[in-house]
Order: C-alpha cells, then structure tokens, then sequence
C-alpha cells in the first residue's frame, strides 16, 4: 500500500532550496606569518574604541529595499566593563525607547512599536555588535581577495564573527550562525580618528532590516556616566 | 497600529505646545476668554524654532533647528534643518513626511502619518484658542510674577509619555514666552524657543504641499 508523502515533493524541494539559499560558506582566509598574523590582530582592533565614549546619530531604519522612517539614536558604551545605555527618540526629541545593557537588559522607558519584549536584547546584541570588541575565542587572522585584513571569531553562542579592516581604514562587521547562515553585516564608512561618519547594519534570516546611521556627534565619557 | 498610537499622542502634544508657544499671548494671563479672543486674530504665522533636548544620558542638550508655518485654520508646515533635514507637511489634503536620508529627500514610507488627522482637529481647536476642550491635557493659567500655562494629562497612559508641559510667559515683555518644555520624566525634557515670529503675513498655498 502506497502512502502519501507528508509534503508534497515539490514544496518540500522548494524549502530544501531556500533553506540552502539561506546559508552558504564563509569567506575564504589567507594565512599570514606570525608577524602577519599578529599585525592583522592588532587591525581588527581598529573598529572598537578602548575608552567609553557617547554617540548620537541619526537612524534610518526599514528595509534593505526602502526607508521607512528616522529617529534619533544615543549610544553610550564602556568597552572595559561592557555596559550599554541606549535611547531612541523621534526627530521632535520623544523619547520612545531607554536601556541599560550590564550582561542583562533592564528597559527604562519603552512605547510601541519598541515595547515588545525582545527589542531591547536585539538592540543591545546590535549595539555591541557594532561598537565593542567580540567575544569569545579568535580562531585565524589573515587576509580576504579583497585586501581587506580579516580576524574570525566564534562566540560563546557558537556564532561566527568576521571582523574586516580595509586599508583604507573602513571596516566591515559579518555574523554567521551555525549552519553559516548570515545574521547580520555592518559596514562602516568615512572612518575619521577610529569613528565611522556611516554605519550601515543588515539583518538578515529571519527577518531581513536595515538600519542607516549618520554620525551626528561622539565624545568620550567617562566611566561613571554609564554606571546608571 | 501600535506605531500610529504613539505617533499620534506624541504629534498631538507636541503641536500643542509648538502652537501655545507661537501664538502673541497678551490677554493669557488673565483668561482663557481672552486666549480665544486674541487666537482669533491669528491667521498665520511663521518663526525659526530651536528644539533642545535634555536626557540624564546627555552631557548637554542635543540641539535641533529649524522654521515652523501656520496658516489657519489647520495647515502647518514643521521644517527641520539640523542634525536631519525633514520636513512634515499638514493640510486638508493629508499628512505627509520627508526626511533627508541614504536615498535624498523621501517621503515616509510607514504609511502611519494618515492617522494624524486627529492632529488637525486639535490645530483647529487650539487655533481658535480653544485650549480646555483638550480631551487629552487639562489646562491651567497661572497669573503673579512668574505667569505660566500648565498642562497636565487626563489620562494614565498619557503621563506614562508627557507627565507636564509648562509654558512660562515673560513678566515685563507682554505676549513674549520665556520657555516651553515638555517634561517626560526620569530627567528627561524638552525646551523649544521660537525666534523670528511673523504674525499675519501671506504666506504661499505651496509651503504646505511640496517639501520643496
């Protein structure tokens, strides 16, 4: 007796095909010497500031295909300690959104459509993403075909971290998942005194955004503005 | 929806006090009879603004600029030109924004500025002076040397966002306001300054239809 298939072939052949399109292959790495590689680690440092710093700029948020709105971001960080604090305003100074990252999330203030429960550890994982040194363990450094200098990491959640450095001193951010599929990539442009003018960050997989920021100011902080 | 909820409470308060601030106050401290009286005479104004935001998590405030257009009974123009050009377009014929981004000058794609119509019933109100018909903010007049217009929240879920908007009025310079500010709580508040102030010249249809 013949059963019918749970899927039919064709559909399941179609989520076999979008499933593959979704992951792929890491970029290829060309080794260095010792003195290479230990150069290339001094690069990928580049990206991530040593002392805490505030920035504000504006964000361009929608997706990959069009913009759907700007507000107002401020970014205060410490990359000794790790600890976050973050708000979102709109362009008339509201104030919609306001975290604290210091290994958890604790949400000051939050009104839609920033009030659902996840959108303060997404922004906190975007944030340190884009401003502090990754975590974990650094697996090589070397070169991309691009010339661009190259350091993987893995993170304690088992995800991939690209750091690249170009030479012309702009930098690029890429995360990969398990199966190596794309999470999400930053790109930062006009790179002056270690502080991208232009932060471009694309999440992909589940639900593919892209956030847009202009730098409007960054100022170094101290320690204890963060502490609250 | 949820983004229309907030747009729309965020963009009500946020006109009420741009209007307050705009409107030549001479008869406010005395009664709301008088506001009204006085609103009446408005048929359009025009003024440079600068918005200063003030958060516990700013060393100082961050500063925005531009020029603000009324024309009654309910077409407003609110042009931002610093940090982020944008320009937000009210008439009867709909709501719109553009905001200079990645892409130039773009109108906003979210679609939720359709639910501001209810801003435009409020401008109608207020520009005829009618301040304590707000459904949403109680109003007071507070007279003496330091002359003040208090808002407060009806409602719980509007303190939540704005728990006070003051608006203090000049002792010796009759009809000049001293500051605005919206107070948000937890530290956080906004003071806007009008600069420039033209009451009653024309002004061109277009300034409220193209961003351009």
């Amino acid at each position: 007796m013949m059963t019918r298939p749970m899927i039919p072939a064709g559909a399941a052949l179609m989520l076999l095909t979008v499933f593959f399109a979704s992951c792929g292959t890491l970029p290829v790495i060309r080794p260095l010497d010792a003195a290479g590689t230990q150069a290339a680690e001094e690069r990928c440092r580049l990206p991530f500031l040593e002392a805490p710093h505030r920035l504000v700029h504006a964000i361009e948020a929608g997706s990959p295909e069009r913009a759907m709105g700007t507000v107002l971001g401020v970014t205060l960080f410490d990359p000794l300690s790790g600890i976050v604090r973050s708000a979102i305003l709109t362009l008339e100074g509201f104030v919609l959104f306001d975290a604290r990252y210091d290994g958890g999330v604790e949400v000051h203030r939050a009104f839609p459509p920033f009030d659902d429960p996840h959108f303060g550890e997404n922004m906190m994982d975007d944030i340190r993403l884009i401003f502090l040194a990754p975590q974990g363990r650094l697996l090589r450094a070397g070169t991309l075909d691009n010339g661009a200098i190259v350091c993987r990491y893995e993170d304690p959640r088992g995800r991939t971290i690209d750091v690249m450095v170009r030479p012309d001193g702009a930098w690029e951010i890429a995360t990969y998942g398990r199966q190596i599929e794309r999470l999400r990539r930053v790109e930062a442009l006009s790179v002056k005194n270690r502080i991208p003018e232009v932060v471009a960050l694309t999440g992909f997989f589940t639900v593919n955004y892209r956030l847009h920021m202009t730098l409007i100011s960054a100022e170094p902080v101290s320690p204890g503005d963060i502490r609250y | 929806m949820m983004i229309t909820n907030w747009l729309r409470h965020e963009v009500i308060v946020f006109f009420a006090v741009m209007l307050l601030s705009c409107f030549p106050m001479p008869g406010w401290a005395a009664s709301w009879e008088e506001v009204q009286k006085e609103a009446a005479k408005i048929t359009s104004i025009n003024a440079r603004f600068t918005q200063s935001k003030h958060m516990t998590i700013l060393a100082k405030p961050l500063v925005s600029q531009g020029r603000f257009y009324f024309q009654a009974p309910d077409s407003v123009r609110w042009e931002y030109a610093s940090p982020v050009k944008s320009i937000l377009l009210m008439s009867r014929d709909g709501i719109k924004r553009y905001t200079l981004g990645s892409r130039g000058l773009a109108e906003d794609a979210s679609g939720s500025l359709q639910s501001m119509q209810v801003v435009l019933r409020q401008i109608s109100q207020w520009s005829r002076g009618r301040f304590t018909d707000n459904e949403h903010f109680s109003a007071t007049l507070k007279g003496g040397k330091e002359r003040k217009i208090i808002l407060e929240p009806r409602e719980k879920g509007m303190a939540k966002m704005i728990s006070r908007i003051v608006i203090s009025l000049s002792s010796d310079r009759p009809g000049v306001l001293e500051s605005v500010a919206i107070f948000e709580g937890e530290g956080n508040h906004t003071l806007f300054a009008f600069t420039d102030v033209v009451v009653n010249a024309p002004l061109d249809e277009s300034l409220f239809r193209k961003p351009q």
